[in-house]
């Protein structure tokens, strides 16, 4: 076996990892919170990408002729900046989506609340198809990934753009971590995750306070969609296989816990470029299948993964 | 006991009536493409009643019937061509096939419930495409493959030339599908299709009631998909060619939305959901001629895409509609 090989999979591995981690990251935070799976998450972090896009290269024309898009006033941003400002759209839409149709829906069915986040997920999803096309689009790189851009360890490559990744990754996690302990809003999100109605009791305002988590876990999915976009390429439907990484990845972990949605990330995005690498019937394209299984296995045998919590059912 | 008379409604003898002449017209006033397009569209009522059967009867979410649709047009495709079998065996077996991977899913359904289920079907619609070009000897690998046989008309039937064979497959189709949704109103009026609706109420008190949750289960996900299959077969006689790219989830997903939008837990649902997808599709094809309105334009050009108005619609009528299009003349019923 070629360890350096081995290694250097494992170090491409990381970029994705990363990914997966925060896109899953945001489902396990309304999740959590709301007791649903936001299934248009990955729709939603794809136009908080093409903000980032729009913000970089000013109103873009579709690739055939003028649009809506024009109307968006559009001036060039440098990549950081375009992709704050993009992080900051989505949490807007995330909260905007949790007050407009997951609130007024109260604690409705399961039905319901898969038939809200599925229409979103179609509305979204064909609404960017026809404002900037079908067609994939370069989005600059945060991070240089040149030829030359990488450490060298033990003969293999990492990349500066995995170690960006992680960077900005751990950075959000602490930032989230010290919001989530040492701040009020922190308090009140965690004692509604706990149980909404008793929060209630104690005077936390249970609305406003989901509305936070959303807008959290949308800031998540933008990241996530923005630093992904240079390398699978900006189109309409690029997250929705990393959606099904990050549900295979929160399911590993736990759907309710943040650690496991970072553990779950990091095995899923291995096992992605692991398996293909060794397994040739999977390759490339196929490497969603092992994603899937493993979600089902998990759901099968231990349905609150890693560090969920296990859920008693009253009969 | 309930009897037969006040199972039709009123309301759903005039829609029988409404469709049956609209059924009987179209072949005398359309071309053989126009008449395709009207097959297409009657025999897709069979996916969305398959959705029906699992998530408005059985009470399982799937979002993932496109792959269903998908494996009854492999199969079919493979039976009728590489096995030389005739149209009317490979159509069956073609559902057959997909019923029984159907039934895989089903399996796990057991323990994997509501919005897991939802997830994991999901994940599949997405796996489908990628999977299909593994096999490329039966799916034709990313081209897709074109089907030699040819579902023509036989000797007895009258007139000749392409237009006879279009107004056979026609009929044929159209058959199918009302054999399709009488079959279904039986099963789900049976005995077991009351245990399919306890099942999805209450499964711990179904089980107490004596029902095996198992095979219930297993057998709703079964006849749900094997619907789904009898649409893709249906759709392999009336173009002969089947390709991974027709799959896309997105399909799964506007099938599922066509299901919710048309009403879940009746028949007719399934009828008026795709009603609605066609009349959506056909005003947007007629607003989007227009040029020049600007901005406004842009959007009225969004409801040409049956995908966003059909996302749109399932979220307003979440709100207005629980039961969807079919219970908005209705006490409603299915309201918990």
């Amino acid at each position: 076996m070629d360890y350096v090989l081995l290694l250097q999979r494992i170090f491409d591995a990381l970029f994705n990892s990363a990914i997966y981690s925060s896109l899953a990251l945001a489902l396990v935070i309304i999740f959590r919170s709301t007791g649903l799976l936001n299934f248009a998450q990955g729709e939603m972090a794809t136009f908080s990408a093409y903000i980032a896009f729009v913000l970089l290269a000013g109103p873009q024309p579709r690739l055939t002729g003028g649009g809506l898009a024009g109307i968006i006033p559009g001036v060039p941003f440098t990549i950081p900046l375009a992709i704050t400002g993009a992080v900051i759209c989505g949490m807007a839409a995330g909260a905007v989506t949790e007050r407009a149709l997951i609130r007024p829906l109260g604690g409705a069915s399961d039905l319901a609340l898969v038939n809200i986040t599925i229409g979103l997920l179609l509305a979204v999803n064909s609404l960017m198809a026809q404002w900037w096309g079908t067609g994939p689009r370069f989005f600059p790189a945060i991070f240089p990934t040149g030829a030359g851009q990488h450490f060298t360890i033990l003969g293999a490559r990492l990349r500066y753009s995995t170690v960006g990744v992680w960077a900005i990754l751990l950075s959000v996690l602490v930032l989230l971590v010290l919001l989530l302990r040492h701040t009020k809003a922190g308090l009140a999100f965690r004692a509604v995750s706990i149980s909404p109605s008793n929060a209630e009791l104690v005077g936390i305002r249970v609305g406003p306070t989901l509305m936070y988590g959303w807008a959290l876990a949308s800031g998540f999915g933008a990241l996530a969609a923005c630093l992904s976009a240079n390398s699978v390429l900006l189109e309409p439907s690029m997250m929705l296989r990393v959606l099904v990484y990050a549900f295979a990845a929160a399911t590993l972990g736990g759907l309710d816990s943040p650690k496991g949605a970072l553990v779950g990330g990091l095995i899923i995005g291995l096992s992605q470029t692991l398996i293909p690498a060794y397994v040739p019937f999977i390759g490339f394209e196929l490497s969603v299948l092992p994603a899937l299984l493993a979600m089902v296995v998990i759901l099968l045998i231990r349905p609150a993964g890693l560090y969920g919590t296990k859920r008693i059912e009253r009969v | 006991m309930i009897s037969v008379e006040r199972r039709v409604s009123r309301m759903s003898a005039f829609g029988i009536a409404v469709l049956c002449v609209a059924l009987a017209v179209i072949p005398f006033l359309t071309t053989t493409t126009s008449l395709r397009q009207a097959s297409q569209i009657i025999v897709s009522v069979l996916a969305v009643l398959g959705v029906n059967v699992a998530t408005g009867y059985g009470g399982m979410i799937s979002l993932g019937h496109g792959v269903f649709v998908g494996v009854g047009a492999f199969a079919t495709g493979y039976y009728v061509d590489d096995l030389s079998m005739p149209w009317l065996l490979a159509i069956t077996l073609g559902a057959a096939t997909a019923g029984i991977a159907g039934a895989f899913v089903g399996i796990p359904a057991l323990r994997i419930k509501g919005i897991h289920l939802a997830l994991v079907t999901l994940g599949l619609a997405i796996v489908f495409r990628p999977l299909s070009k593994r096999f490329p000897s039966i799916t034709g690998g990313v081209s897709g493959r074109s089907i030699e046989a040819r579902f023509d008309a036989p000797g007895w039937w009258p007139g000749d030339g392409r237009m006879a064979s279009s107004v056979y497959r026609y009929v044929f189709c159209v058959l199918i599908v009302v054999l399709a949704l009488w079959a279904t109103w039986n099963v789900v009026n049976s005995r077991f299709g009351r245990s399919m609706r306890a099942l999805r109420d209450n499964d711990t008190a179904a089980a107490v009631y004596g029902i095996d949750l198992v095979s219930a289960r297993v057998t709703t996900f079964a006849i749900s998909a094997g619907l789904a299959g009898l649409c893709g077969a249906l759709q392999v006689v009336l173009v002969p060619f089947v390709s991974q790219d027709k799959f896309p989830a997105q399909e799964s997903l506007v099938i599922y939305a066509s299901a919710v939008v048309g009403g879940l837990g009746t028949i007719w649902g399934s009828v008026l959901g795709v009603v609605a997808r066609t009349v959506v599709a056909k005003a947007g094809d007629a607003v989007a001629g227009f040029d020049g309105l600007g901005p406004i334009g842009e959007f009225f050009d969004l409801l040409d895409e049956s995908a966003f108005v059909f996302g749109l619609g399932l979220i307003v009528l979440t709100f207005l509609f629980p039961t969807g299009l079919a219970g908005i003349g209705r006490k409603d019923r299915l309201r918990k």
